[in-house]
């Protein structure tokens, strides 16, 4: 087995201050809506009111005075009508069947928003309206009746051993249905973006965004321009959590779109109620199971469907998929897998990325039917995971060998201990008549892929670049060029810290400057927990190979041809004992060559194999593990259920930030909360419902209930410094953990998430009526 | 109608007389904005339309101040959830009202918001409406044409509707004080436990003597298009043993008093239930 010898670390593993923290704390960080253009324009939308239909014609208010107002319709568009994600299915304007309410049929710009929007309200469409599908209900009940007639999106299968045979030999099937509705990420800044013609012919896409590289060749086809002419970079970001992956692409596209055609900058910014109505959300889910049990406990066979409502059009959703169903059966030995993953069309705004990217959708359903499992075959539901946890060498449902860092069973053990769930979980209340609370205690165990799924990283081969040349005070510099974004999670901090440590040097010598297509390499998409795993190895071997750079030329034109090492922020010769302060060093090379690059690209290691047709082998380079306890408290006057502790553990690889770790953790939890029990979308006549600050309610602080959260350490063997992800894992496992939790206290299983007091009783009340 | 706050035209009048002045023409009347925390919000996301004019009273003194009487608290208009929440006399005298106050919105809201901006604001979710309401007091209204008090559970009307006349602004309330020996509990239902728009909500008051019920009023928010007293539930367990018979028949009684909806924040069945049982909340906490 391939292993890499690991470091020794003296920068990273420290809990240090990120350098971003003080402007954003002072309010003098710069958002998409901070920075000022001068003469820009502001664009507003044209959208349909209706959820379906075919437009017919555009009709323009003739009192309106339109000579101020510059009007995009496809007719304008200078390339292909198309916005190149993975469906090429989505227009960026509607020209002819209209698939959601909102959709773009037409572009505004003017001197003033109020005037473009003013503009916008003055084009009027001409619709043939057409039946619409808009809610996962709708959805569901047409996928059982009769699946043909649903649109898909995308379908995947996985197969293990012979599902049919091993439900046939089993002691017991069990069949669970379970379901969950959208989730908003609700980022601090809404969506904006400006995009700036240039007098070179370069077209300047500025704004708030996760990743610059999805917006420059997606956008490229559209605007028939090479890539070369398209500048994308990004502003500060208050957090994205997958709502600025693939979105952006479409408010740059509007941007650019007007910008070219009124030869001006053009600006968009939602506001909060746009935002909520007109971006992505998380993808509504519902998952079938029927499991085979041995009479000891064993899983014998795992037949599972797993549906997402993909909204109008394919975006990513067969990814969100794809990492669906290779989470739907993950975490346990099982030897018979069938597992069959579709997504539907429904006429909603096209769902998308968030935090987890279905692996919490199918954690959910997966971690409540653990519970379930271990109910029917008289087990608790800690004994029955003990007994069936994937272990170092096992294998996971798509084959894949669990060769190395593997945080399980340690982190369920640990968890377990912690809390002292045993004696907790004997006396829950279990819907005691007469209690005035009532108490439960809930677990779930997961594991999280690390990077892109499937064939993602071999196909994205992350590139990276380091740059030695002077700062703005004429210090040489190492700034880390990446496409990774700092949204904050702590990019921004963790890899100077990483090359602080592959270089030997210190933390001020390494810096990591926001990014900019035209300064950047490809080092893919800022998702799928990546980014301190994936792009973290390649800059820290770039460091190495600048390290070997610096002392080849130190030791040429410095030290007589000594050799020489760069060692705790110095060149070290090795025959007469000089040392050389990094500075001097560098500052001695640019003088001389000038800046310096060097590049780095991403490799899995040679034993990663996979198969992205048959959906065999390793799924992902490596899994993040983790163990959520939830306790919790039920009012039984109001059926009010507070959450009151969390118990967790995690194994995330090596941590190289242990403050910006435990942040994303604490942070990911209190956002896991809200979707397990609080945020709520329902689609009304084709619009959301709760479009509002006021009407979407997520936790507050006050919400957040105490906390006891540690990790372990499996650092990931074939780089360094072994970090696996963290971005993610959070959001997968509070929700079944407190659904078990809750039926430990109430007595009632709760299969649709989010988790309510009405919800509790409507399922009270159904199951144990009770006069008024 | 204006189109943005740009074009509205807000007016600052020196004194209440003035605001009054301004209240009595046509041609001068605004719509009177106090804290602006509901309005605001209504105006931007265009459930209200924009008014052309609009008439600051949140600065006017006369309208800022919490004095006390004999039997009362006399509250002013423009006086803010944070004063009330922070008031001794309030605190000491209308409990529910100052627990109430302290739950909505968060500092900012608390500290921006007013007691008649919320009363006018008519909704049935406003939080201080309970409390108010059991207090069985008086709004107290003003116009060039005098002063009027309308007693507190004939001032809503219907969904946001209210009986002040158009020229007419809130200028304080007059709330009889809790009696020696009674309590009041407040309890609020929401989706979170801060910032929250109710689900439910309602307060009551409560006077025991010798294991009897000598006086108890209720009143619940966001179960009907207005915040509703129970009187029927008043008059059922007055003069009563607090005992689980009655404690029972209260509960049944809430539930069928009233008639909630489904909405965006909760189910109507679980509503009408859940008035039950804080009604059964609010006689077992005096029971011990």
């Amino acid at each position: 087995m391939e292993s890499v010898q690991t470091g020794t670390y003296k920068v990273i593993g420290q809990g240090l201050t990120r350098p971003d923290a003080d402007e954003k704390v002072r309010g003098q960080a710069v958002y998409a809506d901070d920075f000022h253009v001068p003469d820009a324009w502001y664009g507003a939308i044209v959208r349909s009111p209706v959820s379906h239909g075919r437009l017919k014609g555009l009709r323009r208010n003739p009192d309106f005075d339109w000579s101020q107002v510059v009007v995009v319709t496809p007719e304008d568009i200078p390339g292909n009508n198309i916005v190149d994600m993975m469906g090429r299915d989505m227009p960026f304007i509607a020209y002819d069947e209209i698939q959601y309410v909102g959709e773009p049929l037409a572009l505004v710009a003017a001197p003033t928003r109020h005037l473009a929007r003013e503009a916008a309200a003055n084009i009027e469409p001409d619709i043939e309206e057409l039946p619409a599908l808009c809610t996962l209900q709708e959805m569901v009940a047409q996928y059982k009746k009769d699946p043909e007639q649903l649109h898909e999106l995308s379908a995947q299968t996985i197969r293990k051993g012979n599902v049919d045979e091993a439900l046939a030999e089993a002691d017991m099937v069990i069949e669970r249905e379970y379901s969950a509705g959208h989730q908003e990420q609700l980022y601090i800044e809404p969506q904006g973006m400006v995009a700036i013609p240039e007098g070179d012919g370069t077209l300047f896409i500025h704004g708030s965004m996760q990743c610059p590289y999805y917006i420059n060749p997606e956008l490229c086809e559209t605007l028939d321009m090479p890539p070369e002419k398209l500048r994308v970079k990004q502003s500060a970001v208050g957090g994205a959590f997958g709502g600025k992956e693939e979105f952006p692409t479409l408010i740059a596209g509007y941007c650019a779109l007007l910008a070219l055609k009124a030869k001006r900058p053009v600006k968009i910014i939602y506001d909060r109620n746009q935002d909520i109505l007109y971006s992505t959300k998380r993808h509504p889910s519902w998952s079938r199971y029927k499991v085979g049990l041995k009479k000891d406990g064993t899983i014998h066979a795992i037949q599972c469907e797993f549906l997402l409502d993909g909204g109008a059009y394919t975006t990513l959703s067969p990814v969100v998929m794809y990492r669906g169903i290779l989470h739907s059966a993950m975490g346990y030995r099982c030897e018979n897998v069938a597992i069959d993953g579709h997504v539907y069309r429904t006429n909603t705004f096209p769902n998308g990325a968030f935090r987890g990217f279905g692996a919490p959708q199918a954690l959910w359903a997966w971690e409540s039917m653990i519970d379930e499992l271990a109910a029917a075959c008289g087990m608790t539901p800690q004994a029955f995971r003990l007994q069936n946890c994937l272990r170092l060498g096992d294998a996971t449902p798509t084959g894949g060998l669990l060769r190395d860092s593997v945080g399980s069973p340690e982190v369920l053990e640990k968890t377990l201990e912690r809390c002292g769930f045993n004696e907790k979980w004997d006396r829950c209340s279990r819907g005691k008549p007469g209690e005035r609370k009532w108490y439960g205690i809930g677990v779930s165990f997961f594991a999280h892929g690390a990077g892109f799924t499937g064939d993602g990283e071999a196909r994205i081969k992350a590139k990276v670049a380091l740059d030695l040349e002077y700062d703005e005070q004429r210090a040489p510099i190492v700034n880390v060029r990446i496409s990774s974004t700092e949204m904050g999670q702590g990019t921004c901090i963790i890899m100077p810290q990483i090359v602080a440590d592959a270089m030997s040097i210190d933390l001020k010598h390494a810096a990591y400057p926001m990014p900019d297509t035209f300064k950047v390499p490809d080092s893919g998409p800022t998702v799928a927990s990546r980014t301190a795993m994936v792009v973290g190895s390649t800059v820290y071997s770039a460091g190495q190979k600048l390290k070997a750079e610096l002392e080849t030329f130190v030791s040429e034109t410095l030290c007589d041809g000594q050799p020489v090492v760069l060692r705790d922020n110095a060149f070290h010769a090795e025959y007469d004992g000089k040392q050389i302060p990094f500075d001097e060093g560098a500052a001695a090379y640019l003088a001389s060559n000038g800046p310096l690059r060097v590049y780095d690209q991403f490799k899995l290691p040679p034993h990663i194999k996979w198969n992205q047709k048959t959906f065999e082998g390793d799924a992902y380079p490596a899994y993040s593990w983790g163990c959520n306890v939830v306790e919790l408290e039920v009012d039984t006057l109001t059926y009010e259920i507070d959450v009151t502790k969390i118990t967790a553990y995690y194994d995330i690889g090596r941590l190289l930030n242990p403050i910006m770790a435990m942040g994303q953790i604490q942070g990911g939890l209190i956002q896991a909360l809200g979707y397990a029990a609080m945020e709520k979308i329902e689609v009304k006549n084709g619009k959301y419902d709760a479009d509002r600050m006021q009407t979407y309610v997520i936790p507050t602080a006050m919400d957040g209930p105490e906390m006891d959260l540690h990790f372990v350490e499996y650092p990931w063997d074939h780089a360094q410094p072994g970090a696996k992800g963290v971005g993610e894992i959070p959001m997968d496992g509070l929700a079944p953990a407190m659904a078990n939790a809750l039926e430990a206290a109430s007595g009632v299983r709760l299969r649709d998430l989010p988790i309510t007091p009405e919800q509790l009783f409507a399922e009270l009340q159904a199951t144990q009526p009770r006069s008024a | 109608m204006a189109t943005t706050f740009e074009e509205m035209n807000c007016a600052f009048p020196a004194n209440l007389a003035e605001a009054l002045e301004l209240m009595s023409d046509e041609q001068t009347r605004g719509r009177p904005l106090a804290g602006g925390t509901d309005l605001m919000v209504q105006w931007e996301s265009g459930v209200l339309p924009m008014p052309e004019r609009a008439i600051s009273v949140k600065h006017l003194p006369e309208l800022r101040t919490i004095e006390e009487s004999d039997d009362a608290v006399i509250i002013g208009s423009a006086v803010t959830h944070m004063q009330l929440r922070r008031s001794d006399a309030v605190v000491r005298y209308l409990p529910s009202l100052a627990d109430a106050a302290a739950t909505i919105g968060g500092y900012q809201i608390q500290t921006m918001g007013t007691v008649g901006g919320s009363v006018a604001n008519a909704s049935p979710a406003g939080d201080l409406a309970p409390s108010i309401m059991i207090s069985d007091g008086d709004v107290i209204v003003a116009s060039v044409r005098g002063e009027r008090a309308i007693p507190v559970n004939e001032f809503w009307t219907g969904y946001r509707k209210t009986d002040m006349a158009e020229d007419e602004i809130i200028v304080r309330f007059r709330l009889p004080k809790m009696p020696e020996g009674a309590c009041e509990v407040w309890r609020k239902l929401g989706p979170r436990k801060a910032q929250a728009i109710s689900k439910v909500m309602g307060s009551c008051r409560l006077l025991i003597s010798d294991g009897h019920i000598e006086q108890f009023r209720v009143a619940i928010g966001s179960v009907a298009p207005v915040c509703v007293r129970l009187r029927a539930v008043e008059e059922l367990v007055t003069g009563k043993p607090l005992n689980e018979e009655a404690i029972a028949a209260a509960e049944a009684c809430a539930a069928e008093s009233v008639k909630p909806i489904d909405d965006i924040r909760s189910k109507a069945d679980y509503r009408k239930w859940v008035t039950g049982r804080m009604v059964r909340g609010f006689l077992e906490q005096s029971l011990g």
